[in-house]
């Protein structure tokens, strides 16, 4: 028999056998992917060039219009996957198993990141392919092979990963299923629209470095003066991601629970 | 309906790594026991309240120790203190020496059931204990043989939404004896539960008490507390008010009244009455005797052929006794005198 100890690789199978044996992780996954999927191939099919307002669209950005909805779901994933446990008391059985807390919450973070970066990437990949079909020798025709195309789709994918740990961190501060979407949804998609309406260049530029503003400038081909060029989004987001984590893993250590 | 049969009534047994063999008398180790110190727990707000003050007590191996207090006393905030889910204010509690967290598979230290649910409904009772096993590399053998333990095999599969209060305390059973811990914690664990199962956890506390665990169990019923436990941690408004034996705590309260309905009632006081034995009657035939126990009350009447028509040993005023003691902590008591 193997000597019973706590270690971290344990802990985090056990986060990743807690995050597939409850129903709401399939349902959101699939919801996720069959709608990003979905809404690629249906305005791509229904693409007319020069028609529409989508027509200015950067190619990618246009092909996975469908995160715009799908971004939130994932993140709620994450939110429920911390959340759901203070909602339903589990978190005690939780801490007393592993009473250091922290190695939990960095368990969750990481089964998050490989569940979210795989399922999207793939959910991207699987979008590209077919949305392509339909654009043949319109503007938006590209191929994977098409220089910066695969980088754009790995970009986006970790912009959204980055959204999901948002997610995860705000749903461990709040220990709250609809504050935690709430706030997700507040903060990542309202807030920086609610700063560009004010006349000052400064506040556009800083809804630049906001956390969904920096994940949909990750998915745009080309450059654009609307988003952060691509490192500098990726930098805001990681730090936006360990500032928010790292103040819940304090928290977590310091509070009750 | 169904009805689930609880395997093993009489003949609970654990996988018993390093305690085999129950030891005759308990040898308290100081591996296994819990000691609080001082533990205090303010919340603020004003004026700020104490759940715990200055609460200091230990718990010994091989015996089962009853945690009493009227709800509201601190007894629930005391054992997640212990646990480490709760920060004390001040004081220290440990468990074999350490802080719990500080073990390093606390679940085989430590089996604790919490308020009663403390698990996702969305997930299956035997998901539920191999997310728990998992943590700490215990074999889903274990899983299964704590299910099978606590008589919730047939429903492993079912999601725990669907369970009824007794079969979510005994799923939280089953979580705290995963690990087969030295120490066991169970908060009131015969909430909810119908007198099948009260009994099936009286002798699970106390046969995991004769393997030598250390067993600390919270009820805010003494008459359970009394027919379970040997040693008695009695605490209102998170204070000690008592850290006694049953056995003390029942001659001391004079709660050990025992009724006798004789023919003969007073050649049996002449026989019985010194001290520390007392004798009253107030009715012809019936005698209330303090200070003995039944059996001896028996074979004194037996040796001289007296006959016995009843020998009630009262175990009403234990209760009562229990009350008396925790009458001025009551934290939301019943005023039943018009003011």
């Amino acid at each position: 028999m193997t000597t019973l100890a706590l270690t971290p690789a344990r802990i985090l199978r056990s986060e990743w056998h807690k995050l597939w044996t409850v129903r709401s992780t399939w349902i959101m996954l699939t919801a996720a992917t069959v709608f990003t999927i979905g809404v690629g191939i249906a305005i791509s099919a229904s693409y007319e060039q020069d028609r529409g307002e989508v027509s200015g669209v950067d190619p990618v950005q246009f092909l996975l219009f469908g995160t715009q909805f799908s971004q939130i779901i994932l993140a709620v994933v994450a939110v429920l996957s911390i959340a759901g446990e203070y909602g339903t008391g589990m978190v005690r059985s939780t801490m007393v198993a592993v009473p250091r807390r922290l190695p939990v919450l960095w368990s969750k973070a990481g089964v998050v990141t490989a569940v979210v970066f795989t399922a999207t990437l793939a959910t991207f990949l699987v979008t590209f392919t077919a949305g392509q079909l339909f654009l043949d020798g319109t503007d938006k025709e590209l191929s994977l092979t098409d220089p910066g195309v695969l980088g754009t789709l790995v970009g986006s994918t970790a912009g959204l990963t980055s959204l999901a740990l948002i997610g995860l961190g705000l749903g461990a501060l709040l220990r709250s299923v609809p504050g935690g979407i709430t706030a997700f949804i507040g903060g990542v998609t309202v807030l920086p629209e609610v700063l560009r309406m004010f006349p000052y260049d400064v506040m556009d530029s800083a809804a630049k470095y906001f956390p969904g503003r920096a994940a949909e400038g990750l998915m745009t081909l080309h450059d654009s003066s609307d988003y952060a060029a691509t490192g500098p989004a990726l930098l805001a987001l990681t730090l936006w991601t360990t500032a928010i984590l790292g103040t819940a893993g304090l928290l977590l250590k310091r509070r009750d629970v | 309906m169904r009805v689930t049969v609880i395997p093993g009534y009489y003949t609970l047994h654990l996988i018993s790594r390093r305690r085999p063999t129950p030891p005759a008398p308990a040898r308290p180790t100081i591996e296994d026991m819990i000691t609080a110190s001082e533990l205090t727990k303010r919340y603020g707000g004003k004026p700020a309240k104490y759940a715990v003050s200055d609460l200091t007590f230990t718990v010994r191996p091989g015996t089962v120790t009853g945690f009493l207090g009227p709800n509201g006393a601190g007894k629930s905030t005391t054992m997640r203190m212990i646990l480490g889910l709760d920060a004390p204010t001040r004081g220290t509690a440990t468990v074999g020496n350490h802080a719990y967290a500080d073990h390093p598979a606390p679940l085989h230290e430590v089996g604790a059931l919490l308020e009663a649910r403390s698990v996702h409904p969305g997930r299956t009772a035997h998901h539920h204990l191999v997310a728990l096993a998992l943590t700490h590399g215990i074999p889903r053998s274990r899983v299964d043989h704590v299910l099978d333990l606590t008589g919730l095999t047939d429903v492993a599969g079912r999601r725990v939404k669907g369970f009824s209060l007794g079969m979510g305390q005994r799923l939280g059973i089953a979580a705290a004896l995963l690990g087969d811990p030295a120490t066991v914690i169970l908060d009131e664990p015969v909430n909810g539960l119908d007198p099948e199962g009260v009994l099936w956890i009286r002798n699970l506390l106390k046969s995991l008490a004769a393997e030598g665990r250390t067993v600390f169990v919270s009820s805010h019923l003494m008459s359970e507390m009394a027919v379970t436990a040997e040693h008695l941690i009695i605490i209102g408004r998170g204070r000690l008010l008592a850290d006694t034996t049953v056995d003390t705590f029942v001659r001391e309260s004079g709660a050990g009244t025992i009724k006798v309905v004789t023919p003969e009632a007073g050649l049996l006081t002449q026989l019985l009455a010194a001290p520390p034995v007392d004798v009253t009657s107030s009715t012809p035939g019936i005698l209330e005797i303090s200070g003995t126990d039944a059996e001896h009350i028996g074979r004194t009447a037996a040796a001289h052929g007296i006959p016995l028509f009843e020998l009630t040993p009262h175990a009403a005023s234990l209760e009562e006794a229990f009350m008396d003691l925790t009458r001025d902590s009551l934290e939301y008591a019943a005023h039943l005198e018009p003011a």
